[in-house]
């Protein structure tokens, strides 16, 4: 049992715009993590598509569908359509490359993501499993190169290791740590990933960021 | 979590507990919420489910911006009329329901996936039929789309849901056995009827390829959800007579992976074979997209 879909939500829903909950929800969901990874609206975009997201991007509203995640809006956003022009508007470069080779992270919805501004740049790779729910396995970010194994949600907090005690003792109080890891980058300290087996409530993830002020929740 | 669909009927046998209460205790536990928004998100997708199925039906119905699909189900709600249905009316009325959702799905309308966009108008096909055949109150209708996730999540955990990795079977096979075993729930039947609900109709459907025209989830998408619907009515029909299917649920799930896996890409939602390789498929492909666009 794979334990990817953790509620009935996941199953009843989600409340979308057609006409694909993979090749659009999903599309919304992988956009949505690269929001905020980056935490920022770029100035450039470009998504590279592998199998099934390379033949049928353009059927299942994939393009519009990533640039809404991407810009930050819901799945039942009704400006999800919109979204190519609204990001033309706001002078965002977007670009779409059909790989023609395999995925690199093993799935035939996949879509990574390259997202920058001025001089920062972070890549996340996504896939779409089925019912608008997603997994992400590989980002890179702030000399960082972070492989989770996939399902959401997915805490990372950037922290000096004098906390790494202290941020685990809190999460293991209020949910299961399904996989840990750490990851080291020159000049920018530790990252630690940890993949949960339940969504954190708001107030934990508040009282979290609080002390935390570089974190990522997906 | 209910690890398997055996564990599920189980625990709602010897509880005498219904597989939709279970469903809705374990989302509270597993999720840190409250019964109360539990019940109310399931209750706002319950309307959007409803607000589908009628604007499907609304003055000459609703097409997509293709033109490949549109206006069916009104078509059907003529049909239905005329009073002269071969299948009788509650199969057709079922028929109409799931393929105005999914027109509404096609035409970039806002719909509840269940579990996908794709599979979107089985589900509701069959609740609104049965709405009216056994005069559900809201509650009931709200506890249907409880037990139906209750199994959906082990097929989605144990198999797979999406075309791309398992074919139509794992997307409409999956949504018309979900419905057929929240089906026999809400005609009151228990949940070892459930699960011979959910084998057979899964069983029926197995082995069905994802194979999109011009990869856009209209033509054959649409009227695939029809026969979700109507199939899933059948098995119901079927456990509450006291059919079963032989073959236990978990294991056609398992059957419905193993095929799934063994699918060629082609008919996994690349929209390169089946009705989307047929010459007039391949034509459709190209007057949409021009012929830049690769064919396969």
């Amino acid at each position: 049992m794979s334990g990817n879909y953790k509620s009935v939500f996941d199953i009843i829903g989600p409340v979308m715009i057609g006409p694909s909950s993979s090749h659009t929800a999903g599309a919304v969901a992988i956009g949505r993590a690269a929001n905020r990874i980056f935490g920022d609206v770029p100035t450039k975009i470009v998504v590279h598509y592998y199998e099934s997201f390379a033949q049928t991007h353009k059927g299942h509203g994939t393009d519009y569908a990533i640039i809404s995640g991407i810009m930050g809006f819901e799945p039942d956003d009704a400006r999800v359509p919109n979204a190519l022009q609204i990001a033309k508007d706001s002078g965002i470069e977007v670009q779409f490359i059909e790989e023609a080779g395999d995925s690199p992270i093993g799935h035939p919805n996949t879509a990574i993501v390259e997202l920058s501004k001025a001089d920062r740049e972070i890549t996340v790779a996504g896939c779409s499993i089925g019912g608008g729910t997603i997994e992400i396995r590989d980002i890179k970010m702030d000399g960082f190169h972070i492989k989770p194994k996939g399902p959401l949600p997915i805490l990372l907090v950037q922290s000096d290791a004098s906390n790494k005690n202290l941020i685990q003792e809190k999460l293991a109080k209020i949910n299961t740590i399904n996989y840990h890891a750490e990851y080291d980058a020159p000049g920018k300290g530790m990252l630690y990933e940890y993949d949960l087996e339940n969504r954190l409530k708001e107030q934990d993830l508040s009282t979290l960021s609080q002390k935390h002020t570089k974190m990522v929740y997906l | 979590m209910y690890e398997s669909i055996k564990a599920l009927v189980d625990a709602s046998m010897s509880t005498d507990t219904s597989i939709s209460e279970l469903m809705i205790q374990q989302e509270m536990t597993k999720n840190n919420v409250s019964r109360e928004e539990v019940w109310q998100q399931m209750a706002h997708n319950l309307e959007v489910m409803e607000a589908a199925v009628k604007r499907g039906v609304e003055g000459d119905g609703v097409f997509s911006k293709t033109g490949l699909t549109g206006g069916e189900a009104v078509l059907l709600k003529k049909y239905r009329e005329k009073g002269h249905t071969l299948s009788g009316d509650t199969m057709v009325e079922a028929v109409q329901n799931a393929i105005a959702t999914n027109e509404v799905n096609a035409a970039m309308g806002v719909v509840c996936a269940t579990p996908t966009a794709g599979s979107t108008g089985t589900l509701p096909g069959v609740l609104f039929v049965i709405r009216d055949r056994l005069n559900l109150s809201r509650e009931q209708m709200i506890n249907f789309l409880f037990t139906a996730g209750a199994f959906g999540m082990i097929i989605a955990n144990n198999a797979m849901i999406a075309g791309a990795t398992g074919g139509c079977q794992a997307e409409v096979g999956s949504a018309s056995a979900m419905a057929a075993a929240a089906a026999v729930e809400a005609a009151g039947g228990n949940a070892e009827q459930s699960a011979e609900a959910l084998a057979m109709a899964m069983s029926n459907l197995l082995g069905l390829v994802c194979d999109p025209v011009a990869g856009l989830v209209e033509l054959p998408c649409v009227k695939r959800n029809a026969i979700g619907a109507g199939n899933a009515l059948i098995a119901a029909d079927m456990a509450l007579a006291g059919c079963t299917n032989k073959i236990p649920a978990d294991e056609v799930v398992s059957a419905m992976k193993e095929v799934g896996q063994g699918l060629p890409k082609a008919l996994r939602e690349t929209g390169i074979g089946g009705l989307a390789g047929t010459r007039t498929g391949v034509k459709m492909k190209v007057s949409i997209f021009g012929k830049s666009v690769p064919i396969s």
